[in-house]
């Protein structure tokens, strides 16, 4: 039987929509979770959490949803050994879980998605974000080429990577940084990181979406007027994901 | 509950009374009142009128000229009677889809707290779209700001505070923001100006009204949303006074307060209410919450359906325990919506808000709840602390009034001579075409629109910035599209306030055309001076004027809009008048969706319609500090010519970019055109010396490139006003013939900077 996934939303979340069809139009068998239904969550054999701001991004994007119970489920996937990927505000929230990099304790993040800088604003802009890592060191990104190109769109206000000198130095050695920033980081993130993965691989944060820039429509300037409704671009991402969920 | 006495006062005495009381009714309204409810009205019911007949909700000194305006069509599937219009999108597996769009103002409330304005007019317009049944697909903002160069400047702070406001909502509800332009104006200082339009989605059988359904009578009246609180008191009669700067903290107290975390959960709420009542089908009526509060919402949605209401003001919930009965009855907190449901589906609905969508926890005080009852007795009554404080007859409450101020034609703009020079400068064309890409109407808009969330939904096919209209592919599956533009320029408006009308419509037309989209229809939002002083009400019918002749000429609808009068300093200056036009337009299949971006090298350049030389109006005379002549005449018949050119092109395949020409001109628009390949693979320009005129006058048209000049034969024989002008190369730089060549990453930072300084 294939892989069910769950697409989890909690209060505030916003991009729900697009990650589940992305998901769906590249075959993997998901389905949006509400919060309401939350107690129906560890049937799922992996998640994805969407954009958005989840809690208001009150105290610091992710903080609040990180300490959420919906995210016992979670947490307990991910130390299962279930493939997480979190996108934007999915993404800061599995930091500040502490599921990536996972060198930590569990809801002690030791890396935070912060206010972007040196313009302490939200941006939206498209971006391209290039594989940083063995693309076997995280399952999700495992069937992506090597210095694979993944476009997609930035857009958040909490992006910049930080942490202590010490912290990144672990994210270098451990090879926890997935994806950087061509042409350099738009928020003043450490290190141009763009995406973190976990120590065990299982777990992908990923700042930029993918999902919206994830069909032909959404890069005219790539593909001419062919195959518009099809999954491509971005979605090269959610293939590999979907090839992981098989393995 | 205490009356307001009016049958004992004198006329003197009943001014001073009705200003002390913060009543923007006049003497003659407060007696008709009197008359016709043969006593004196009590509290609630005098601020209720001065809500329902504010300007705000009443139209009443614009209604009338408004019917000038074309609003029919094969494209129209509602046109304005409701929250919003609807146009007619297309089919997709057997479902006719339509495009939902609104468009309102938040000048007042942005000029005195400007994070909070813009927000809450965000907040409000999508609102409006969600109660016809629809699914938010986009946003957009047309603005205009004094001068925020200043860093210490009130003016500043109201730029930079509506940038973030508008950001801060639009981003969090995750719709996003596809559309709009800003212009800066000392005239806007004391006055700036926030029109935001929203668009959605429904398929025709999905519509829903804002009106009580047939046979209502007995039917629950429920409200939903945040708790009714203290904030937005006044708000309807507040936006319909004249903002003074010494009452501004008086005035802050009628400001809404935003919660778009709330609203994100209230419209997801909602679109599983929609689902519940479809596969029930069940008919009901919805309305958002806004001029009027409670009492202008349940009015307006029981009346029109032709019925009469009580509402039980104890069953509001209060973020606060003893709130007067007119604060609760029509202050304007945010976040909220009102239903008329048949009893039987009450509580499912309930359910969902309540418990599935946990809006008690998302919120605090926040929740759906029962409030009333729909009455065959066609009265408007409230009950508050077992004590009847409103009665009054729901047709008088609601119906139009109207007001016929006495106004002297405004006459207008002498007409360009064809055989005059009103343009000449001696400048090298380069250094000329530097300072007009970087004019305040000209320079890039990245450092505002850049914190605007272009792509959530993942449909965004355009985004801003990347062309003239933005564009959506908002039907999973679908290759259907949806494109949005605004247009409005004030420096016509000052000069004609007629012409500008005609060119809002042409210029929202063109912008749509420019990305290969059929026109579908139009929205307006009139931004005006006082009604009441003649000269600044001739502005309003003079520009009404103009927009009706433009649609009609140009067949193309207007199905929905608002008025926003009252909009001048403290010292009765009005802002030059601003009608500003939103133009929807389809797509059958977005991957035909033209690029504003040259993204290939080696291709001829055509321009499609003729240069003028008249530039009133125009940033060239605006950086040469001259008056330039009379504005742009409109011909119709070169207008439709010249689309109809566009459209032809269009179809031999072989065009790859394209924009209406805008300000500045051909030469600043093709400049612009070139700028985002710098970063990558540059394109470079060749152009004829087109001279002066062609270069920099604002006439409208296209600029376009074309992979095969000779695809474009044909047209150029159909058509005498599209020639070629030159060609795009893959080496860098912009030579124009017999010049030396310029560097444009040079061009490019001129462009760039201004408003980076300002808006970081």
């Amino acid at each position: 039987m294939s892989a069910r996934v769950a697409v989890v939303i909690f209060p505030g979340t916003n991009s729900e929509e697009e990650t589940l069809r992305l998901a769906q139009d590249v075959g993997i068998k998901a389905e949006l979770v509400h919060w309401s239904r939350a107690a129906t969550l560890p049937a799922y054999d992996a998640y994805i959490l969407p954009g958005g701001f989840a809690y208001e991004d009150r105290i610091r994007a992710g903080a609040i949803p990180a300490h959420d119970p919906i995210m016992d489920s979670v947490i307990d996937g991910a130390q299962r050994g279930k493939l997480i990927l979190g996108i934007c505000n999915g993404a800061q929230i599995l930091l500040e879980a502490g599921l990536v990099p996972g060198t930590g304790a569990v809801r002690v993040p030791t890396a935070a998605f912060t206010r972007n800088g040196p313009i302490p604003k939200f941006i939206c802009e498209r971006v391209n974000v290039r594989l940083s890592i063995d693309p076997g060191r995280c399952a999700i990104t495992a069937a992506l080429t090597k210095d694979a190109l993944v476009p997609a769109w930035a857009a958040h206000g909490e992006g910049r990577l930080a942490a202590s000198p010490q912290h990144l130095q672990e994210l270098q050695i451990g090879n926890h940084i997935a994806f950087v920033y061509v042409n350099g980081a738009p928020n003043g993130s450490a290190l141009d990181a763009a995406a973190l993965t976990n120590i065990a691989g299982n777990v992908l944060a990923i700042m930029p979406h993918p999902e919206r820039d994830g069909w032909g429509y959404n890069h005219l300037r790539e593909n001419g007027s062919n195959h518009v409704l099809e999954a491509s671009g971005g979605a090269v991402l959610f293939k590999s994901f979907a090839k992981a969920l098989l393995a | 509950m205490p009356n307001f006495s009016i049958q004992t006062l004198t006329d003197a005495q009943l001014k001073e009374a009705a200003r002390r009381a913060g009543l923007a009714l006049r003497v003659d309204e407060l007696r008709r009142i009197a008359h016709r409810l043969d006593r004196d009205p009590t509290l609630v019911e005098v601020h209720a009128f001065d809500a329902q007949w504010s300007e705000h909700c009443s139209y009443k000194s614009s209604r009338h000229l408004l019917k000038a305006l074309p609003i029919t069509g094969p494209t129209v599937m509602q046109g304005p009677a409701e929250d919003a219009g609807i146009l007619h999108l297309g089919e997709f597996n057997g479902d006719r889809y339509g495009v939902v769009i609104a468009h309102e103002s938040h000048n007042h409330p942005s000029q005195v707290v400007p994070f909070e304005g813009a927000a809450t007019g965000v907040g409000g317009i999508v609102r409006d779209v969600l109660c016809m049944g629809a699914q938010l697909i986009a946003i957009a903002d047309p603005l205009r700001f004094g001068r925020v160069e200043d860093p210490s400047s009130h003016q500043r702070y109201v730029g930079i505070g509506v940038v973030d406001g508008i950001s801060a909502y639009g981003n969090a509800i995750g719709v996003p923001n596809i559309a709009g332009d800003v212009y800066f104006d000392e005239q806007f200082d004391e006055n700036c100006l926030v029109n935001v339009i929203a668009i959605g989605l429904v398929k025709e059988p999905e519509i829903i009204h804002s009106a009580a359904p047939p046979n209502s009578a007995g039917w629950d009246i429920v409200l939903v949303g945040k708790a009714t609180d203290t904030s937005g008191f006044g708000g309807a009669a507040f936006s319909s006074v004249t903002l003074d700067k010494e009452d501004k903290d008086a005035n802050k107290g009628a400001v809404q307060v935003p919660d778009p975390f709330l609203k994100n959960v209230i419209m997801r709420a909602t679109y599983r209410v929609f689902e519940y009542l479809r596969e029930r089908k069940i008919t009901a009526g919805f309305k958002d919450l806004g001029a009027g509060g409670i009492m202008g919402c349940s009015a307006e949605l029981c009346s029109s359906g032709g019925f009469g209401a009580i509402i039980d003001l104890d069953d509001v919930n209060t973020a606060l325990p003893n709130m007067p009965a007119p604060v609760i009855a029509i202050g304007e907190t945010q976040e909220r919506l009102c239903w008329v449901l048949p009893p039987d589906a009450t509580a499912a609905v309930l359910q969902i808000y309540n418990e599935e969508f946990s809006l008690p926890q998302i919120a605090k005080g926040a929740c759906a709840a029962v409030i009333g009852v729909v009455q065959k007795d066609l009265r408007y009554v409230l009950r508050c602390r077992e004590e009847i404080v409103m009665d009054v007859p729901i047709e008088f409450l609601t119906g139009s009034i109207r007001d016929d101020p006495a106004f002297q034609p405004r006459p207008a703009a002498a007409r360009p001579d064809p055989a005059s020079s009103y343009m000449t400068c001696d400048a090298p064309v380069v250094d000329l075409l530097a300072r007009v890409l970087a004019h305040r109407d000209v320079c890039s808009r990245k450092p505002m629109y850049k914190q605007y969330d272009t792509a959530v939904r993942g449909t965004t096919v355009i985004g801003r910035g990347e062309s003239d209209a933005g564009v959506i592919a908002p039907i999973p599956g679908s290759t259907l599209g949806v494109a949005l533009a605004v247009a409005g320029n004030p420096r016509y408006g000052q000069l004609d306030p007629r012409l500008s009308g005609e060119h809002a419509v042409c210029e929202a037309v063109r912008k749509v055309a420019a990305v290969g989209a059929r026109p579908l229809g139009l929205t307006d939002c009139l931004n005006f001076g006082n009604p009441q002083k003649s000269d600044q009400y001739a502005e309003l019918v003079a520009a009404i004027d103009g927009l009706a002749t433009a649609a009609r000429e140009l067949a193309i609808p207007f199905v929905s809009g608002n008025v926003s009068l009252y909009n001048e300093s403290k010292g009765g200056k009005a802002i030059p008048a601003s009608p500003i036009v939103a133009c929807v337009g389809a797509l059958e299949d977005v991957g035909q969706a033209q690029s504003g971006e040259f993204r290939v090298g080696s291709c001829s350049l055509f321009r499609i319609g003729l240069p003028t030389n008249a530039f009133g109006g125009s940033v060239l005379a605006g950086v040469l500090g001259v008056d330039g002549g009379p504005p742009p005449a409109v011909d119709y018949d070169a207008e439709l010519a010249t689309l109809a050119a566009l459209r032809q092109a269009l179809a031999t395949g072989s065009v790859r970019a394209v924009r209406a020409i805008g300000n500045g001109g051909l030469l600043a628009t093709l400049a612009q055109m070139c700028f985002p390949s710098l970063d990558s693979e540059p394109v470079g320009l060749e152009l004829q010396d087109l001279g002066l005129e062609s270069f920099f006058s604002e006439s409208g048209g296209f600029a376009v490139q074309v992979e095969d000049a000779r695809a474009l034969a044909d047209v150029v024989n159909h058509f005498s006003f599209v020639r070629q002008i030159g060609r795009t190369t893959s080496e860098p730089g912009l030579t124009i013939e017999g010049l030396d060549k310029v560097d444009l990453h040079r061009l490019n930072e001129a462009w760039s900077m201004p408003l980076a300084e300002v808006f970081g």
